[in-house]
């Protein structure tokens, strides 16, 4: 994992002691609201409905043990005793108070952590594929090249105050596990003709409002010229990003206003000038920043094997936890192991402090001291021995983290929605707890397979339900909760954006609608082979449309 | 009918301004200000502005169920109450934020 340097070290630590003052500044005061605002949205700190909320970067969603124990006692000492992991493969804080957020921040910064960037118009986290440097199916590991964008864009001075907010996620992968379709650039690992691994870029993607699949605007940029070109893109947008409308200022506006070209030949104009000069990578410099997330020291053991069918047998829901939340490691004998946030009636993300311990020690003891988290809302442990699977399950079992249910219709993104957020018009978490108590025997969850439903409580979509193969959006409507269904969203290479299917349901009758859905998939389905969204697109909306609302 | 609502500084709990000029947690005691009260209303607002104590202001509409207050929307209903939620994960009670011993405001 990267470490701080020198430079790391001190604008964190500048920054932790800015804010503190602004904050105690603020309390004696001297500070007005109108003048705190800004400040405190600059170190990640919001006003929701009941509280303040803290949000914390987890770099490219990378974590050590020792920091997942910080974050488990910050929980514990400032909080309530549970984080919620988000689709931004951040932590957010629910019940900070505002005279413990300078004491926060100073335990974050001790862990190399901090909450900067992770709120206003600047360029936030970059996300990554969560199996990134374990993934058998990996052409690079993109998180040398995610470390350097995000030194890159930390407290770059030109772009503090965009348009709007700004968003870059990369997959190392063919399979595209970051959604960096909907993002405001996608980086996909690529190989030119001359055998050098580089960046496909993609621009213009989003979710919100106006939903955006990213366009591909330069298919091959090696990385010693990514800065360089990242910066020719954001200077383009800049400078030319809407300003007098708020909905209108994401980059995806501008790329679908002036047309791809246009804004191609912008950032190819502005890039000619910036190519070659001080955002140039050297491979010195790119080779110093790999050895940080160089691979552990992988003990043999090719021989490992474990018979998923056996186990299946002598322990059904650990043979369901083999099967759904493993997947294949590069290395022979080694797996990585995705824990689910779902269980039956949970919240999804949530991790209560204990659990957060009980990971950071399995990672530690089991996973080479690394953790991930997952723009689902999972953690994962990237690089466990097959043959300590069987360990590692146990204590999941222990602590409630073992449900065997990783890409099923169970494990959805939500967003905090009513309960928490002070944007949204609709509650999101009981929505999706109904739906997992509906669908909570596991031979049903089996037999439906691969469904990914995602829950977002306003049109701003933090819950992702555009590229939902079922999305479900909450409204408001004469002062009560409504919930649109979309259909067909996928939010993997195979980009695209879900569709309405009808007038919406009230929320008792969202689970029913679900299972409506579900059974039409399943009666219609060619075989057992055939998934939710494969089905969805041979069959189109009709069958699901009248089974939803009888036949037009 | 309305009420007035906001935030408390230091825990960012949800406040209301009683009859007696306090900002309290309990949305029973909040004082409801009839239509042709605008100006009370206002001075209530402007005055609290000037603790820079209770932030995110806002006018609520209720209604009154048998002596009791409903906020209109539900937004208001859900900050009164805490999130509504089942359990969380540590099994305890949803529970709304309360007032620290230094979040108590008068105007």
């Amino acid at each position: 994992m990267y470490r701080y340097d020198e430079f790391d070290a001190a604008f964190v630590a500048g920054r932790t002691a800015q804010f503190a003052d602004q904050v105690n500044r603020r309390l004696s005061g001297e500070l007005s609201e109108d003048q705190f605002r800004p400040l405190r949205l600059m170190n990640g700190l919001y006003l929701q409905l009941h509280a303040y909320m803290l949000r914390i970067a987890v770099p490219y969603g990378t974590l050590s043990s020792r920091q997942m124990r910080k974050l488990a006692h910050i929980a514990r000492v400032y909080d309530r005793g549970y984080g919620h992991f988000t689709t931004r493969q951040n932590i957010q804080f629910n019940w900070p108070r505002l005279k413990d957020i300078p004491a926060i921040l100073e335990e974050l910064a001790s862990v190399e952590m901090h909450a900067i960037q992770t709120s206003g118009n600047c360029i936030r986290n970059t996300t990554t594929d969560q199996f990134a440097g374990a993934a058998a199916d990996e052409i690079i590991d993109p998180r040398p090249v995610a470390e350097i964008i995000r030194q890159w864009s930390s407290l770059h001075p030109e772009f503090t105050y965009l348009p709007r907010k700004f968003k870059i996620a990369m997959t190392g992968s063919p399979n595209d596990r970051a959604a960096i379709r909907f993002h405001d650039i996608g980086l996909q690992a690529a190989v030119n003709g001359a055998g050098e691994t580089g960046w496909e870029v993609w621009v213009g993607g989003g979710l919100g409002r106006t939903p955006m699949i990213g366009k591909l605007i330069n298919s091959f940029v090696p990385n010693e010229h990514l800065l360089a070109y990242l910066e020719s893109i954001m200077r383009v947008y800049n400078r030319y990003g809407r300003r007098d409308n708020k909905y209108k200022a994401r980059i995806k506006i501008l790329v679908h206003e002036e047309g791809l070209e246009t804004i191609k030949g912008q950032v190819e104009a502005e890039f000619a000038e910036v190519r070659g000069g001080v955002l140039t990578l050297p491979q010195q410099e790119l080779d110093r920043i790999t050895a940080y997330f160089a691979p552990p020291a992988f003990a043999d053991r090719s021989g490992s094997k474990v018979d998923v069918a056996y186990e299946s047998i002598i322990d059904p829901a650990y043979g369901r936890w083999l099967d759904n939340n493993i997947n294949a490691h590069r290395e022979a004998g080694y797996a990585s192991v995705t824990i689910s946030l779902k269980p039956i009636g949970g919240a999804p993300g949530d991790a209560t402090d204990v659990q957060m311990d009980v990971v950071a020690d399995l990672a530690e003891r089991y996973s080479f001291d690394e953790l991930r988290v997952t723009h689902e809302q999972n953690l994962v442990l990237p690089h466990v021995a097959v043959a300590d699977l069987r360990a590692v399950y146990d204590v999941l079992v222990a602590a409630k983290l073992a449900d065997g249910n990783a890409g099923l219709i169970t494990d959805m993104i939500c967003c905090p929605g009513l309960d928490f957020c002070a944007l949204a018009n609709a509650r999101s978490i009981p929505i999706a707890q109904e739906i997992t108590h509906r669908f909570a025997a596991p031979e049903r969850q089996k037999e439906i397979g691969d469904l990914k439903i995602k829950i977002s409580g306003c049109i701003n979509a933090c819950g992702h339900h555009h590229v939902g193969h079922i999305g479900i959006l909450g409204v408001e409507k004469k002062g009560g909760e409504l919930y649109q269904i979309t259909l067909g969203g996928d939010a993997t290479e195979l980009a695209s954006v879900g569709k309405i299917i009808g007038p919406g349901f009230e929320a008792e009758a969202v689970p029913g609608a679900i299972e409506t859905l579900v059974d039409t998939y399943i009666a219609r389905r060619q075989s057992a082979d055939e998934t939710f969204i494969q089905a969805y697109r041979r069959l189109g909306e009709a069958p699901f449309k009248e089974a939803l609302y009888g036949a037009a | 009918m309305e009420i007035l609502t906001g935030n408390e500084l230091t825990s960012g709990g949800t406040v209301y301004l009683d009859r007696s000029g306090a900002w309290v947690e309990d949305l029973q005691a909040a004082r409801v200000f009839a239509k042709e009260e605008g100006a009370e209303r206002d001075a209530a607002l402007a005055a609290t502005k000037g603790t820079g104590r209770v932030i995110s202001l806002e006018i609520e509409e209720i209604t009154l169920d048998q002596g009791l207050i409903v906020p209109k929307r539900l937004r208001e209903r859900i900050r009164a109450a805490g999130p509504t939620a089942p359990l969380t994960l540590n099994g305890a009670i949803y529970d709304r934020q309360h007032l620290g011993e230094d979040g108590h405001v008068s105007i």
